[in-house]
């Protein structure tokens, strides 16, 4: 299979410079090496700190329990699923993956097919509610922007759902999805959707950072 | 953007009329129909290999009638 890679700017939050990425339209044996062997153990650390401090475990980092490699070999071979990572200064920072096979629920797009984001993960290091100041800004934008430009090539135009653990609620709203609602049959996790309309004004707003 | 090869398709009046009305009614071409019923089937098929069974189930009256693929 060939990687399409393209060239995406990360914003280095000490420093305030613009840092050269590769997103990459696959989840690969590197990145999940990585994920392994420098994600699971930054994620350990921070866990383990909650755990010294008491901080009980809903207000855990909730994707803790993630696991990359037996995600991406559930679904290896389907057409229905795709990954996407992003990797930069020779690590990988952040992950998604997505299903080509659901539809919307929004009244209007209900039925017709989006891109549904299951999975999206950024690198321990550089997520703000983790403690730390974050290392690099802008991984889980330009996560959400390879999926909406999936949707876009797919002729889906743009349309995006997805299921938010409740930390990423905020972003999600941020960004201009549609908060539809708490799933009673997805574990009550809120369900949001992007509309052909707000996929392009998502894109504009993006081109103008 | 992945490579993509093109290809002709033979289609009968009533596939082509059933082919334009699903692209209609999903607001997705013709060939992202095709597209998605081939991952759509591609989905269920390995499932199904795998000893698992495709179920539709009534929202209101909650009854479930098997899908069978031969």
């Amino acid at each position: 299979m060939t990687v399409d890679v393209s060239k995406i700017y990360l914003l280095d939050v000490a420093t305030g410079a613009s840092v050269e990425a590769e997103l990459r339209d696959a989840i690969e044996q590197a990145q999940l090496d990585d994920w392994q062997t420098k994600w699971r153990p930054a994620l350990l650390t921070v866990l383990q700190e909650l755990a010294r401090r008491g901080v009980p475990i809903d207000q855990w980092p909730q994707s803790w329990h993630w696991d990359w490699t037996q995600k991406t070999t559930r679904v290896q071979g389907l057409l229905a699923f795709r990954g996407f990572s992003v990797v930069a200064l020779g690590e990988t920072q952040g992950l998604a993956q997505v299903d080509l096979t659901k539809t919307g629920r929004e009244a209007n797009q209900r039925g017709k097919p989006l891109v549904y984001v299951d999975y999206l993960e950024v690198a321990p290091w550089n997520r703000p509610e983790l403690g730390a100041a974050p290392r690099l800004r802008g991984v889980g934008s330009a996560l959400i922007t390879a999926a909406i430009a999936l949707s876009e090539d797919e002729g889906f135009k743009g349309r995006l759902g997805l299921h938010s653990l409740p930390q990423a609620d905020d972003y999600y709203r941020k960004i201009g999805m549609t908060d539809l609602g708490q799933d009673v049959a997805y574990q009550n996790l809120r369900y949001f959707e992007m509309t052909s309309e707000q996929a392009r004004a998502f894109f504009e707003q993006e081109g103008e950072r | 953007m992945t490579a993509k090869r093109t290809m002709t398709l033979n289609l009968t009046d009533a596939e082509m009329r059933v082919l334009d009305e699903l692209s209609a009614r999903k607001d997705i071409t013709k060939t992202a129909v095709l597209r998605q019923a081939l991952r759509l089937y591609q989905t269920i098929d390995a499932r199904v290999e795998k000893g698992e069974k495709l179920l539709f189930e009534n929202d209101a009256t909650k009854e479930k009638a098997e899908l069978m693929l031969l």
